[in-house]
């Protein structure tokens, strides 16, 4: 029960910055994936909200992606992680750790959890285990630099002009 | 994520997680992409040193070896480039259990260098540039003949 993904970026901006970067601005940097939809009717507007990670759906309903069990502003952010799909059984989870490097942050993405979710799953795609992790992680990549875009246009002071 | 142009090494080890650990003390090389496994074994990894990247595997298929297993017989060497100290670098590198080959030294091109084994017998070699030599200036230094394609 160890799978994981790792998947680490420096941005050029304090931890502060990146952290509420992260939670604040999800909408905007997020760059949603039609392989790991959290549901067939994804995607929405992703937002942290109530201590939860939800996606704001186009058919208006809100689908609870996990709660957050760490909330350290610059430092360290846990939360679940579940597509609608998922038996109860099912559970994986995400920690984001922001460490101070020079004048930047390293930011690092931990996703554990998916040895819950069984070979046969829907979720899964059919892929062995190490290539769906390699799919999964190559889009959190992906997402790590999109908000480092993010990160940088507001630390740069571009504020809302980066919105798109 | 698209890659650009460019190249990658993938470097394989017996332990590919100790090789990970290893090379963050010895090198500074930063952990980018990791994947792991049922088993928690090293699928797929990435680390960073400045812009570029290397990739770290264990002996995946027949064709590939570390070094420890074939006798520490290597067919490529990596050369790190730094901004910065060489002496130091190769200081926290041995102390990270480096077997320093050949120690720090100022070459007729200009660098100052350092060469050394890994933990699993790799050959590294470490280089900053100290000094701008000219093309004229680095042929009576050596006795070589030194083409450079025009840019």
């Amino acid at each position: 029960m160890s799978s994981r993904i790792v998947v680490s970026l420096r941005i050029a901006a304090s931890p502060e910055v990146v952290f509420d970067a992260f939670v604040d601005d999800i909408a905007v940097w997020w760059r949603p994936n039609g392989l790991f939809a959290f549901t067939p009717r994804s995607p929405g507007v992703m937002a942290f909200e109530d201590g939860r990670l939800v996606e704001r759906l186009p058919n208006g309903k809100v689908f609870e992606v996990g709660v957050v069990s760490v909330w350290e502003r610059g430092a360290r952010l846990v939360f679940g992680w579940r597509q609608a799909a998922f038996t109860p059984d099912m559970n994986t989870e995400v920690e984001v750790r922001f460490e101070a490097v020079g004048e930047g942050t390293r930011v690092t993405v931990e996703h554990r959890g998916w040895d819950s979710v069984p070979a046969p799953h829907v979720a899964r795609h059919g892929f062995p285990n190490a290539a769906f992790l390699a799919r999964h992680g190559e889009w959190w990549r992906n997402l790590l630099a999109g908000l480092a875009a993010r990160a940088n246009s507001v630390h740069l002071g571009a504020g809302d002009e980066g919105l798109s | 994520m698209s890659n650009p142009a460019g190249l990658i090494s993938a470097v394989t080890y017996r332990d590919p997680k100790a090789a990970l650990a290893w090379l963050e003390a010895a090198f500074g090389f930063e952990l980018v992409f990791l994947i792991e496994g049922e088993d928690a074994s090293v699928a797929h990894a990435e680390m960073s040193h400045g812009a570029s990247r290397v990739m770290i595997g264990g002996e995946w298929s027949p064709a590939h070896a570390s070094p420890a297993s074939i006798g520490g017989k290597t067919t490529q060497t990596i050369h790190i480039y730094i901004e910065g100290d060489v002496d130091a670098h190769c200081q926290t590198a041995a102390a990270a259990g480096a077997e320093i080959v050949e120690p720090p030294a100022t070459q007729f091109y200009g660098a100052r260098t350092y060469r050394c084994r890994d933990l699993e017998g790799h050959l590294w070699t470490v280089s900053a540039d100290v000094e701008t030599v000219s093309v004229e200036e680095m042929e009576r230094r050596s006795g070589l003949k030194i083409t450079v394609a025009k840019g």
